[in-house]
């Protein structure tokens, strides 16, 4: 694919609504309502960069979890279905903590930090 | 629609002049307006909210109601903007007019403006005190809300949190173990109240001297009182000050003395968990739910859009609270 990259694109894209958009904007409800649509770009963008990596990493610990191979929405379905059934195996909450940890690495890794 | 209000306005203040009129922007559901009628030398500051053209979000309170609530929270002295006029039919949509306050409540700058400090330091114990009016109004005041019935209200709310956990369709686990806990280890019952359902800083009216009006009446319904003590710990209605467990404003302990001795309840801390948890699950389904209405197409939005992916902010606030205390 020819240059800019889809990296670059979300780049170019964030980097105008920020230097000429923002400063340009009075309205309080549309400063707060862009700086959420630069969240969502910033989001997209480590979507991008780390997502492959941590899927694969949320399969394996999955799979091992559960004691089976499988596809990632089906054996998350499967979790969450033996967790209501309190049938949870062992080891399940140190998954969810890092499961819900890679989520927010790419969607709020500054939140990640909040905590000791 | 402007004749109609003027027809109310001079009914209730006399023969005067609608001097301002105006749409502020906001959700989809409800409209709201800002208006102004002077009467010789007096003006009214007036604030209409009027029923929106598009879906109605499920569990929000009929204006009819909502304005109701008000006038039985308004007359047993907890502060709220005076409702003034129901209209049943203001072009076609129902509406309801109240008195307009002055004030902040944007929850970052209630937390953080400078010049608010002295109302963060009284705050604990005014929403202790407001909390207090609101859990003790008689029922048979109130209009039918919804409410647990026979069950117990945290039987009742997990029946509902669940409801909307399936509605999603997605497997969220982290959430399932949050309600697998909650089912688990349930509170000590204790008599329903009127419950305001949302009682957190953002919907707190504070100015410099101190809490001005307690808003957003909408998820008002019967349950536990412990349901609204907790539901300002929760650490997204702290707007970044995390180490500020009440709102980002104080500690539980004085908010909670207070209450207790107001009201004659024997609330401990500790009680207040099972309820903080609760409420993270509660916002965290919200933001998903928020989410839906953006991608369902009922309100386009980049920032409801967004609370899909920042539900996991509550998703580990769960596990984080039942790993430390749970």
């Amino acid at each position: 694919m020819d240059r800019p990259t889809l990296d670059e694109l979300l780049e170019a894209t964030a980097e105008f609504l920020e230097r000429e958009i923002l400063p340009t904007l009075a309205d309080p409800r549309l400063r707060f309502q862009t700086l959420v649509a630069l969240n969502a770009l910033g989001i997209a963008r480590r979507e991008l960069a780390l997502w492959q990596g941590l899927m694969a990493e949320d399969q394996r610990a999955l799979a091992t979890l559960l004691g089976r191979e499988g596809e990632g929405a089906e054996l998350l379905g499967e979790l969450a279905h033996r967790i209501r059934q309190g049938q949870a195996p062992e080891g399940t909450f140190a998954f969810l903590k890092a499961h819900v940890a890679r989520k927010l690495r790419v969607a709020s890794p500054r939140y990640l930090e909040r905590y000791p | 629609m402007r004749a109609a209000l003027e027809a109310a306005l001079k009914e209730l203040f006399g023969p005067g002049e609608l001097l301002y009129l105006q749409r502020i922007p906001g959700g989809a559901s409800k409209e709201a307006w800002v208006l102004d009628y002077r009467v010789g030398e007096r003006v009214y500051p007036l604030f209409l909210r009027r029923a929106g053209g598009g879906v109605i979000q499920r569990r929000t309170l009929p204006l009819a109601t909502e304005f109701r609530l008000l006038e039985a929270a308004h007359a047993h002295g907890v502060r709220v903007a005076r409702p003034l006029r129901y209209f049943p039919d203001l072009e076609d949509r129902e509406a309801f007019l109240m008195e307009r306050l002055e004030g902040e409540s944007i929850g970052t700058r209630v937390v953080r403006r400078p010049e608010l400090q002295r109302t963060r330091q009284g705050l604990p114990q005014a929403m202790a005190e407001e909390l207090a009016k609101i859990h003790r109004i008689p029922q048979d005041r109130l209009p039918p809300l919804p409410g647990p019935g026979e069950k117990p209200a945290h039987a009742w709310i997990l029946e509902e949190l669940y409801m909307d956990l399936d509605a999603l369709e997605e497997p969220h686990p982290a959430l399932e173990w949050g309600l697998r806990w909650l089912q688990d280890h349930p509170p000590r019952p204790l008599s329903p109240v009127l419950v305001h359902g949302d009682f957190r800083i953002g919907n707190l009216m504070v100015d410099g001297e101190g809490l001005v009006a307690v808003l957003d009446w909408e998820f008002a319904h019967l349950g536990d009182p412990r349901e609204d003590l907790a539901w300002p710990l929760v650490r997204a209605w702290r707007f970044g000050e995390d180490g500020k467990r009440l709102g980002g404003v104080g500690e539980v302990e004085p908010f909670l003395a207070r209450y207790n001795a107001l009201t004659g309840r024997e609330i401990a801390a500790e009680e207040l968990l099972w309820w903080e948890i609760l409420g993270n699950v509660r916002w965290g389904l919200g933001a998903l739910n928020q989410a839906r209405r953006h991608l369902k197409g009922e309100e386009r939005s980049v920032e409801l859009a967004v609370l899909g992916r920042l539900a996991a902010e509550m998703e580990y606030e769960v596990l984080h609270l039942l790993e430390r205390y749970g």
